[in-house]
């Protein structure tokens, strides 16, 4: 190399780092040769829902990466920024670190759409934030309806457009399809109620305990448990007591572990159900088999990967990240889909690629998906609304944490009770 | 299960309970009692005794709850797991003392209380970020043997286990106190630092078994908590070790007698106090009775036989 090289070399390199440096600080990434939108993703990636937070991560980070392969989106690339909310206070999603994330996302003129968070709780703590920046972000699992119903608008939108789109649906779902599937299905007459004191945990089971009411079941008790509390024996003792036909429980892993644990030592006899919180690998080593055997969990999504058209996407995930799928996976695949179409719909009708442009098409998505045809009403939750029946049930061939094979599909729990 | 069950069995929830508070109370009490220092790195001791305590009974090939051993494999197991905890938290409640709170022990004030809180949180999140926030599943090799008591209440196998090693444990505890040489010396250094060192006791020893002798006590708790309830997680410290230093100041703080009976006694609260009320209000219920025992009897239960302070 000679000295002249060098020289051009450096000039270069500086060149180049000052041209990184103007565009991190907001001259605009048009100066760049490639150009780049990003996409969020906000997941508790720490913590007690690591588990399930991976694999969805997977699943959208399978999808951008795909995209990219065909040439991104609108002629743009797709950049990834992957933010956690997982904190050590917490041992779980902490809804003051997803605020401080929504922020972060905000802060960043890249971002153009996010796919995001796993929990109603970090959607709750993000969604004003977000609204105020007219910043769209695609859920493709938190289900508590609060956060898209008309009623709490000023809380959750209060600029009045939609920007909580929703690849699952809800928990106005979840728990009265449960409701609906175990009075009809399992024959429960009687039941106790638990949750996790969360978002999540309290919507899904106050929505169930109102179905299960108004169908006849027996709702004996309704009691919330602290998820950092260890011992569960007094209120399982309680409900052995009472001696109902099934306990569900509403919330996530962190006090889910411990209830089922403490179930099968006391009251094994009882029917056991949740919702998609107990959908969760780490839940399942955790607990361990026998323990954890006869669950029953629901997905707020159509179960598709058993689905002979789905077995070279579930190959190419297990291959590329070295575990299975989630049917939440699949969602965030999912968003990633919708968030690429709408750039794409977009650039082709010639307007600019920005935060407004992009959750206008979002509202107006319509496109086939991995679950199936993907539209959203005004509020952003999703048209097509299935809620799916899963029994946890021994499969000695697989790994015990192996969410795709120790969860049987068994059914979707209907919107309306048969009698 | 009749209501009188449904009682019944509470009580047994609740005595098991009460004994695992009263093993970690008697860390507390101990300490406080020698040298007058709340040591809020007690909490996390007893977290990582349950960690090691599940390391120790994996590394002897156990996995979940799927290996089940029955008479002298279960005792040489659960034996060596007992020896191997205790000695381990033993010597990290010696490490605490003699690396962080021996040299503040002449510093008055608050400096070495809020030193443990800060040791605590160490320890905290040592087991976060080597182990992660999930709650991991701990080895179980016990049969699961189930006595009827009555028509509906149960006795298992791992509440007598719980019962018989906590009893001995703390029996041969107060044995030590009363009886040994080294329990006459910690009883002399709690009436008076500075008169038992000029009668030739050596203070700093007798400070370094009374927190070895706690701390493994809070191993014990946490080999006995795993076994119990099959899991471990780093946040069970904060939970049950709040618990048992309510446990501690109800029975006197300072006062060994005490400790076991304030740990029975908040055990029995948080059954049947779930049972009674809703199990939200149990920590209401046992932190106000730490606020009024501290108001109006903050000598505690046994007040009066606490040893008088010069």
């Amino acid at each position: 190399m000679t000295k002249m090289n060098r020289r051009q070399l450096m000039l270069s390199t500086v060149g180049a780092m000052a041209l990184v440096l103007a565009a991190a600080a907001g001259f605009g990434p048009a100066q760049a040769d490639e150009k780049v939108v990003t996409i969020g993703i906000e997941l508790p990636l720490t913590g007690a829902d690591a588990d399930s937070a991976t694999r969805i991560k997977n699943g959208a980070i399978m999808a951008i990466e795909e995209a990219n392969g065909k040439g991104g989106a609108g002629g743009y690339k797709l950049g990834v920024t992957v933010l956690d909310s997982g904190t050590s206070t917490a041992g779980q999603y902490d809804p003051a670190q997803a605020a401080t994330n929504a922020k972060k996302f905000v802060a960043d003129p890249n971002v153009i759409a996010i796919v995001g968070p796993e929990m109603s709780g970090e959607g709750k703590a993000m969604t004003p934030i977000l609204s105020a920046a007219n910043l769209a972000t695609i859920t493709p699992s938190s289900t508590n309806p609060d956060i898209t119903d008309p009623k709490f608008a000023g809380q959750y939108k209060p600029n009045g457009k939609a920007i909580y789109f929703r690849t699952v649906t809800t928990d106005a779902f979840q728990g009265p399809n449960m409701a609906n599937y175990m009075r009809d299905t399992l024959k429960v007459k009687s039941v106790y109620i638990v949750d996790d004191s969360g978002a999540y945990g309290v919507g899904i089971s106050n929505a169930f305990e109102a179905q299960a009411k108004k169908i006849g079941v027996n709702v004996m008790g309704h009691d919330q448990l602290d998820p950092k509390e260890a011992d569960y024996t007094t209120i399982i003792t309680k409900i052995k007591g009472l001696n109902p036909d099934a306990v569900y429980y509403g919330g996530v892993a962190q006090a889910g572990v411990k209830v089922a644990k403490q179930l099968h030592e006391i009251f094994p006899s009882v029917i056991k159900a949740g919702g998609d919180g107990m959908v969760d690998g780490g839940l399942l080593s955790a607990v361990g088999f026998p323990a954890i055997e006869g669950w029953y969990c629901t997905q707020a999504s159509p179960h598709v990967m058993d689905d002979a058209s789905m077995s070279d996407w579930v190959a190419r995930y297990t291959k590329e990240f070295k575990m299975t799928p989630s049917d939440y996976a699949i969602t965030a695949y999912d968003a990633v889909q919708v968030v690429v179409d709408s750039i794409n719909r977009v650039s082709a009708g010639g307007q600019p690629v920005n935060r407004d442009t992009v959750r206008d098409a979002m509202q107006s998505a319509n496109l086939k998906t991995l679950q199936g045809p993907v539209s959203f009403d005004e509020n952003g939750d999703i048209v097509n609304k299935v809620i799916s029946v899963f029994e946890i049930t021994h499969d000695a061939k697989s790994a015990d944490d192996d969410v795709q094979h120790q969860y049987k599909y068994i059914g979707v729990a209907p919107e309306s009770p048969t009698s | 299960m009749s209501y009188s069950d449904v009682l019944l069995q509470q009580v047994i929830n609740g005595v098991s309970l009460g004994a695992m508070y009263a093993l970690l109370a008697l860390g507390f009490t101990m300490v406080y009692g020698i040298i007058e220092l709340i040591n809020f790195a007690h909490f996390n001791v007893f977290m990582v005794g349950a960690f090691f305590s599940m390391w120790i009974l994996k590394l002897t090939g156990l996995a979940g709850q799927k290996v089940i051993l029955t008479g002298l494999p279960l005792v040489g197991v659960l034996l060596l797991a007992l020896v191997c905890v205790m000695l381990f938290c033993g010597v990290l409640g010696v490490a605490i003392e003699r690396t962080v709170l021996r040299p503040l022990r002449n510093v008055p004030g608050t400096a070495a209380m809020i030193t443990t809180i800060g040791v605590s949180y160490i320890l905290f999140n040592v087991i976060l970020l080597s182990q992660g926030a999930a709650a991991l599943n701990f080895p179980n090799p016990m049969p699961a043997v189930v006595w009827n008591v009555t028509g509906g209440a149960v006795l298992k196998l791992r509440e007598v286990l719980l019962w018989t090693l906590a009893g001995v444990l703390m029996l041969g505890l107060h044995f030590f106190v009363r009886r040994t040489r080294m329990g006459k010396a910690m009883q002399a250094t709690a009436q008076d630092q500075e008169a038992a060192r000029m009668m030739g006791i050596e203070v700093d020893s007798v400070v370094m078994t009374t927190f070895f002798l706690g701390s493994a006590l809070a191993g014990a708790a946490g080999l006995v908590f795993g076994l119990y309830y099959n899991f471990a997680s780093y946040v069970i410290g904060y939970t049950a070790g709040l618990r048992a230093f309510t446990a501690a100041v109800l029975g006197g703080i300072g006062s060994i007698p005490g400790a076991m009976l304030g740990g029975i006694i908040i055990g029995l609260i948080e059954s049947l106090g779930g049972q009674l009320l809703a199990t939200r209000w149990t920590d209401v219920i046992i932190f106000s009775i730490l606020v009024i025992v501290l108001v109006f009897r903050p000598t505690g239960l046994f007040g009066r036989m606490m040893i008088r302070k010069s």
